[in-house]
């Protein structure tokens, strides 16, 4: 994926099966946004293919996208700040629901996240742990195949980054999940294959005791191996 | 072959017109975001100014070089100060705001100097080419436009006051930190860009007279030629001029001037579809 | 989450029954004439309180429909010599020239600032053609488009179910005030479906519709041709009380729409109901003072609520009545959550 001069992700060749849960890390800038980015949609792939369900999704709009059944919580929480919670939820629900079911799930969805005292708070005023649990029970009540999450924990409590963990480990029963983060505990809390983006390439891929070991990631981390 | 020079110099003058009547705007809008929909009014001020003070015995010359750009470019400070200060980023309210303000403009001017079209005549009389008269003070604004272009390019490009400017418009909290004002880097920036306009519209004066509600006729062409332009003040605004203006003044000669009025916003309006960043690129991103 | 506000709906609709029946009975011909263009004027602030206020859509040529419903209507009355047919073409014709316009707008994903530039640009476009129509090889049909004097004599409505009877002044009041009401209590119904809802969600932030699977470009097509088909039906109404000129395209129009609906509330649909009668009232007065200039005053009006009141009068009035409401609370009155109109 090229910007301009600048490729952010080179040679990426990556799988993730259904229903497996999958964590990215890497430093800043190793191209983990612009990855779910090409995902979803909101950029097109200067070259190369992507495959959903064994379909091409380069060069769709995002709604299409969306449609066959991938949901993002994006980085920075984007949401309908002027609705409430519920509306908010229940605008998620209702693409694919009737009118009772959506209200139904809407309902379950905010108990089951741990949202429903908020339930009539306008979105624009909740602090950015709460913003984060509304957007994911907003991409749960669409209930897409694929689950982007980009940094879920930030901004929660050790409370909420714990309840979250067990959320998305619930989850991962029924959907495919990629998670991107640099919180390591919550890493920790959920993970099984571990998938590591430096400049922009996959410098490993493994199961998580063997990458949170690695020297090579501790390096990439702190700033001294350089891929060439 | 004299009509062909006709028709060419028509053109040019079309060009210049429409860059002329775009450059303040292309100023404020490129550099600060800020859309200006008094813009019209600044022009329409600066061809009273040169209409009043002509009649009062003050040179041509001087009042349309000299007396109009500061007196408007004042006015600027002023509106800025008092008024876009409170607005920058939030586009659709600095509209609202700045058409409010030329709504007030036009009315305080009614108010004061009557609803009737002054005039002064245009100088240099005219020179003849081939069988056609071809007004001498028409072509001298295609060489004032470029020359007023050329100033401009320099004063950005190759000053400090230029470089100030547009590191602040880039990144205005890197800017303050490096001791600039940014306030005044704003005001200032906004002033010139009213004395462009007021320039501009102190030339074209004595072409059209001045009446309060001139300013109208020129905001929606200004306005179409800065955004078909770009993000490249000057390029942009150069490019769309000459692209636009020719495709008017085509349209004229071929059949009426309302033909090539209508030439040229329909032409603006698929160019902007084609290209929806102008022709100079990637400028407003998506708005969400 | 829709609370019942339906006794203050009872309440308001007789209130308008009432204000209805009583202006003609009240008022003299000339003022009823003049209420019932406050009335088509409001029917066209409301068109665009949606395509704008709930659609997030800035319309700078809203007035484009209106004349294009105006000039629609009467160049078909003059033909077919009845208004059924024409009345149907005056709504068509504007909601189908949205669609178009709004394809080419939406599709081409442009950013806000290209459309106002854009619908401003259309606006003029249609303004300067219908300006250069003045002589005979200007007509379609009978009807001679008139240049910038426009067309005289708009052929008035008639009862649908006879055609010989032509409605009188005071019964055009009838029609344009009820369908007023009817309107705004239609776009109300609308707003809260799950249609509406989308709406407002893609005013909010589109890209998040987005990734919830919606393709926003057919909301914001549809909402925007139901605000142009809306007016086109304030043009009809115009046309009946005034004349259709060139002038329903002009600046000065497309301007004033905009600024009815930021003063009365944008976001809100009684708000600019609200803010175009009072500011034509207002224009209105200020035209028999010599001194005064309606543009100074108006332009002053918006410049201040733009800096100090930016979300219009309505949300004011709302406060001061949510305020009387605790009182009446406190007082044991008991009290219905409600939802802004």
């Amino acid at each position: 994926m090229r910007f301009g001069g600048v490729e952010v992700l080179r040679g990426i060749d990556f799988t993730v099966r259904r229903r497996e849960l999958r964590c990215v890390i890497g430093p800043n800038g190793a191209g983990k946004s612009t990855l779910f980015k090409c995902l979803t949609g909101q950029l097109t792939p200067s070259a190369g293919n992507i495959l959903f369900k064994g379909e091409p999704i380069v060069g769709l709009p995002s709604f299409d996208i969306a449609q066959r059944g991938v949901g993002i919580k994006t980085q920075v929480p984007s949401l309908f700040d002027g609705l409430t919670v519920r509306q908010n939820v229940w605008l998620a629900a209702r693409r694919l629901l009737d009118e009772a079911a959506a209200l139904a799930t809407t309902h379950s969805l905010m108990e089951r996240v741990g949202i429903d005292m908020i339930a009539e708070a306008a979105v624009g005023r909740l602090a950015h742990g709460q913003r984060q649990l509304v957007e994911l029970a907003m991409v749960v009540a669409a209930d897409p195949d694929l689950i982007l999450l980009d940094e879920p924990a930030a901004g929660m409590t050790k409370d909420e980054v714990g309840r979250l963990a067990e959320l998305v480990r619930e989850l991962s029963g029924e959907h495919s999940i990629i998670v991107v983060e640099h919180d390591m505990q919550f890493i920790g809390m959920i993970a099984t294959t571990v998938t590591v983006l430096h400049q922009g390439q996959i410098l490993m891929e493994d199961e998580v005791g063997r990458v949170m070991t690695d020297p090579r990631v501790r390096s990439v981390y702190l700033g001294k191996l350089k891929v060439g | 072959m004299d009509f062909g020079v006709i028709v060419v110099l028509q053109v040019l003058v079309a060009i210049a017109h429409l860059a002329l009547i775009s450059i303040g705007l292309a100023v404020i809008f490129g550099m600060m975001r800020v859309i200006n929909l008094a813009h019209g009014e600044f022009l329409m001020l600066g061809g009273f100014t040169v209409v009043i003070a002509a009649n009062h015995g003050v040179n041509l010359w001087v009042a349309m070089l000299i007396a109009a750009p500061i007196v408007v470019g004042l006015i600027g400070i002023v509106v800025e100060r008092l008024v876009i200060r409170y607005l920058y980023g939030r586009m659709v309210d600095t509209m609202l705001a700045t058409w409010g303000l030329s709504l007030l403009i036009v009315g305080a001017m009614t108010m004061t100097f009557g609803n009737t079209t002054r005039g002064v005549s245009a100088p240099l009389g005219s020179v003849a080419i081939g069988r056609y008269q071809s007004s001498i003070y028409e072509l001298t604004l295609v060489l004032a436009a470029a020359a007023l272009f050329a100033i401009a390019y320099l004063l950005f490009r190759f000053t400090r006051l230029g470089l100030i400017a547009r590191a602040t418009m880039q990144n205005a909290e890197m800017a303050d930190s490096l001791g600039i004002s940014t306030d005044f880097v704003y005001a200032v920036t906004f002033g010139i860009g009213a004395a462009l306009s007021g320039l501009a519209g102190g030339l074209l004066a004595p072409l059209t007279g001045v009446l309060p509600t001139i300013g109208v006729a020129y905001v929606a062409k200004a306005f179409i030629t800065v955004i078909s332009g770009g993000a490249a003040v000057l390029a942009g605004t150069a490019s769309a001029s000459a692209l636009l203006g020719t495709l008017d003044t085509v349209a004229t000669f071929i059949a009426t001037p309302v033909v090539g009025e209508m030439t040229l916003l329909i032409a603006a309006v698929v160019l902007l579809r084609l290209l929806p960043e102008g022709i100079t690129g990637r400028f407003l991103r998506r708005a969400s | 989450m829709r609370g019942s506000r339906a006794w203050v709906d009872g309440l308001t609709v007789l209130i308008a029954i009432a204000v209805i029946l009583l202006v003609p009975q009240l008022l003299e011909l000339y003022s009823v004439i003049n209420a019932t263009i406050y009335v088509s004027m409001a029917v066209l602030a409301l068109s665009l309180a949606l395509v704008w206020g709930f659609g997030g859509i800035l319309c700078f040529g809203q007035a484009a429909f209106f004349g294009l419903g105006g000039y629609t209507y009467a160049i078909a009355a003059i033909n077919f010599g009845d208004s059924n047919l024409p009345v149907l073409f005056a709504v068509a014709l504007p909601a189908c020239f949205a669609a178009l316009l709004g394809y080419f707008v939406f599709w081409g994903r442009l950013n806000d600032v290209y459309l106002g530039v854009i619908t401003l640009t259309v606006a003029l476009i249609l303004f300067k053609f219908f300006n250069a129509t003045a002589g005979d090889a200007y007509k379609i049909g009978k009807a001679a488009l008139g240049g910038f004097n426009g067309i005289p004599a708009t052929p008035p409505l008639n009862l649908p179910w006879d055609k010989s009877v032509q409605l009188a002044p005071e019964q055009i009041w009838y029609v344009a005030a009820t369908l007023l009401l009817l309107l705004y209590y239609v776009s109300r119904c609308l707003l809260s479906t799950h249609f509406g809802q989308v709406v407002v969600s893609i005013r909010e932030n589109e890209r998040r519709a987005e990734l919830l699977g919606y393709d926003t470009r057919r909301y914001k097509l549809l909402i925007f041709t139901v605000g142009g088909a809306m007016a086109g039906v304030s043009g009809v109404l115009f046309a009946n009380c005034v004349f259709v000129s060139p002038t329903m395209f002009s600046l000065s129009y497309n301007a004033q729409i905009i600024i009815w609906v930021m003063i009365g509330g944008l976001g809100t649909l009684s708000g600019p109901i609200l803010g175009s009668v009072l500011l034509q009232m207002l224009t209105a007065e200020l035209g028999t003072l010599q001194w005064l200039d309606p543009n100074f005053v108006l332009g002053a009006i918006l410049v201040v609520f733009v800096l100090l009141i930016p979300r219009g009068l309505q949300p004011l009035i709302a406060a001061l009545g949510e305020r009387t409401f605790s009182g009446l609370a406190a007082l044991g009155f008991r009290r219905r959550k409600w939802i802004k109109p």
